[in-house]
C-alpha cells in the first residue's frame, strides 16, 4: 500500500467521521463492487450477499473510529465483510443441513459426462465442501484474483498460510474431480 | 504427479472455477438504501428511548436522597422545638408536628409519583422490547435501577397509603421477576409469560395509571 493511498483512506475515514453524509457513500462506492462481489462468491446467493454486504458496511461504520490505518482500508473492510459472511455462512448451514433430509439431493454420479456441465458442477460442490479455512483462500485466490498479502491481510494469517491453505485446497478439489474426470485432472 | 501435471490441473481448476458463485450486477443503490435505513433504526431510537429514563432514574434517586434528608432534618428541627416548648405550654407541639408531617410527605409524594411513572415506562419498554427479542443490557440496568429505588421506598416506610404500599409491593415482585430476565438474557417464553401473570393478576398498569396524574406520565409511554 502506497503512502499516497494510506493518506486517502485516513482523509475519507476522517471525513465520514466528522459526520459527512458524502464521504460515507464515497467510502462506500469505492469498496462495494469487490467486497459484493466477494460476499457472492462465498454465499452463492444474490439475497444472502446483498445481506452480508450490507451487514458489512454498518459494521464498518459503526467501528470506523476504530480504524487505525495500520492496514489499507480495503483489508480492513473485508476483514469485517469475511467475518460477516462466515458467521451468516455457519447459520444457513445449520438451517440447510436440518433440512437436507427432507429434499431430494441431486445425483451427480448419474448425470452424464462432460467437461463444462457436470464436470463444473462437480467442481462447483467441492468447493463448497472445502473447510472454512480452505474456502475463502481459494476463492479470494483462484475465483477473485486476490493475491496472497491481501488474503493474508483480511483473513490476519501470515502469507505463508495463505499459499499453504491454498495448495491444500487444490489438491483437494484435485482429489475430488479425480474420480470424475480421470487422469487428466489428478 | 509430476509439478507440471499439477500445473496443468491446477490451470484448469482456475478455468473451471471463474464461473463459481458468479455474481450478476451488484445492487448499489438498493444496498446502500438499506443501509442507510438500518443504521438510522440501530442509533437513534436506541439512544432517545433508552437514554431519558436512565437519567430520570437518577434524578428520581436524587430528589428521593434530597427529600429524605430535608425530611429528617425538619423532623429533628421540629422535635427539638417542640421539646422547648412543651417545657411551657403544650400546645405547641401540636402545632409543629402536623406541618413536619405535611412536609416529608409532600417530598416523599413527590418522590413517589416518580418513581411509579418511571416504573410505567420500564414496564412498557421492557414488554415492546421482550416482544421483539430485543432485551438488552440497558434494559437490565434501568430495571435494576428501579427494583432498588422501589425497595428503598418500601424501606423508608413512610408511606401511610395502604394502596401506595401494595402498589410498591407488587412493583417489588415485578420489577424482580423483569431484573431476573434481563439478567438471564434468553428471551424464554415461558418466563416472559409469568411476567405478563404477575402484572395483570396484580393489576399492575391499572393501578400505576390510575395512582399517577396526568402530567407526571412520561412522554411517549
Amino acid at each position: 500500500m502506497t503512502e499516497n493511498a494510506r493518506l486517502i483512506d485516513r482523509q475519507l475515514v476522517h471525513r465520514c467521521l466528522a459526520g459527512e453524509p458524502q464521504a460515507e457513500r464515497a467510502l462506500y462506492d469505492a469498496h462495494v463492487e469487490r467486497i459484493y462481489r466477494l460476499m457472492h462468491r462465498m454465499a452463492g446467493d444474490a439475497d444472502l450477499a446483498a445481506d452480508f454486504t450490507q451487514e458489512a458496511f454498518i459494521r464498518a461504520f459503526e467501528r470506523l473510529e476504530q480504524f487505525r490505518g495500520d492496514s489499507s482500508l480495503a483489508t480492513w473492510l473485508h476483514t469485517i465483510a469475511v467475518s460477516v459472511a462466515l458467521n451468516g455462512m455457519r447459520k444457513v448451514k445449520r438451517i440447510r443441513s436440518r433440512t437436507e433430509n427432507i429434499e431430494d439431493t441431486p445425483d451427480l454420479a448419474a448425470r452424464p459426462v462432460g467437461f463444462s456441465g457436470d464436470l463444473k458442477l462437480r467442481l462447483y460442490t467441492a468447493i463448497d465442501a472445502l473447510s472454512e479455512k480452505l474456502r475463502p483462500v481459494f476463492v479470494m485466490h483462484d475465483v477473485e484474483g486476490y493475491t496472497h498479502e491481501e488474503i493474508a491481510g483480511t483473513l490476519g494469517i501470515p502469507v505463508g498460510t495463505s499459499k499453504a491453505r491454498l495448495f491444500d485446497a487444490r489438491a483437494k478439489l484435485r482429489l475430488a474431480l479425480a474420480a470424475f474426470a480421470g487422469d487428466s485432472i489428478a | 504427479m509430476t509439478i507440471d501435471k499439477d500445473d496443468r490441473a491446477d490451470g484448469m481448476l482456475i478455468e473451471a472455477s471463474r464461473d463459481y458463485n458468479a455474481p450478476a450486477a451488484v445492487p448499489r443503490d438498493a444496498m446502500w438504501a438499506r443501509i442507510e435505513a438500518a443504521r438510522k433504526s440501530r442509533l437513534a431510537p436506541k439512544r432517545s428511548r433508552w437514554i431519558w429514563p436512565s437519567a430520570a432514574v437518577a434524578a428520581a434517586a436524587v430528589i428521593m436522597a434530597v427529600g429524605v434528608v430535608v425530611g429528617r432534618r425538619w423532623e429533628r428541627g421540629s422535635s427539638r422545638a417542640g421539646l422547648a416548648a412543651n417545657t411551657t405550654t403544650a400546645p405547641a407541639t401540636t402545632a409543629t408536628g402536623p406541618e413536619s408531617d405535611a412536609s416529608g410527605s409532600l417530598s416523599y409524594k413527590l418522590v413517589v409519583q416518580k418513581h411509579l411513572a418511571n416504573s410505567e415506562a420500564l414496564i412498557t419498554s421492557f414488554r415492546s422490547a421482550a416482544k421483539r427479542g430485543e432485551v438488552d443490557a440497558q434494559l437490565r440496568d434501568w430495571s435494576k435501577d428501579m427494583l432498588s429505588t422501589t425497595r428503598m421506598l418500601e424501606a423508608s416506610g413512610t408511606s401511610s397509603d395502604p394502596t401506595i404500599k401494595r402498589l410498591l409491593s407488587d412493583l417489588d415482585l415485578v420489577l424482580t421477576q423483569i431484573k431476573l430476565y434481563t439478567a438471564r438474557g434468553t428471551n424464554d417464553a415461558d418466563d416472559l409469560d409469568l411476567i405478563e401473570e404477575s402484572i395483570n393478576s396484580r393489576g399492575v398498569m391499572t393501578k400505576l395509571r390510575s395512582t399517577l396524574p396526568a402530567r407526571t406520565l412520561p412522554a411517549g409511554t
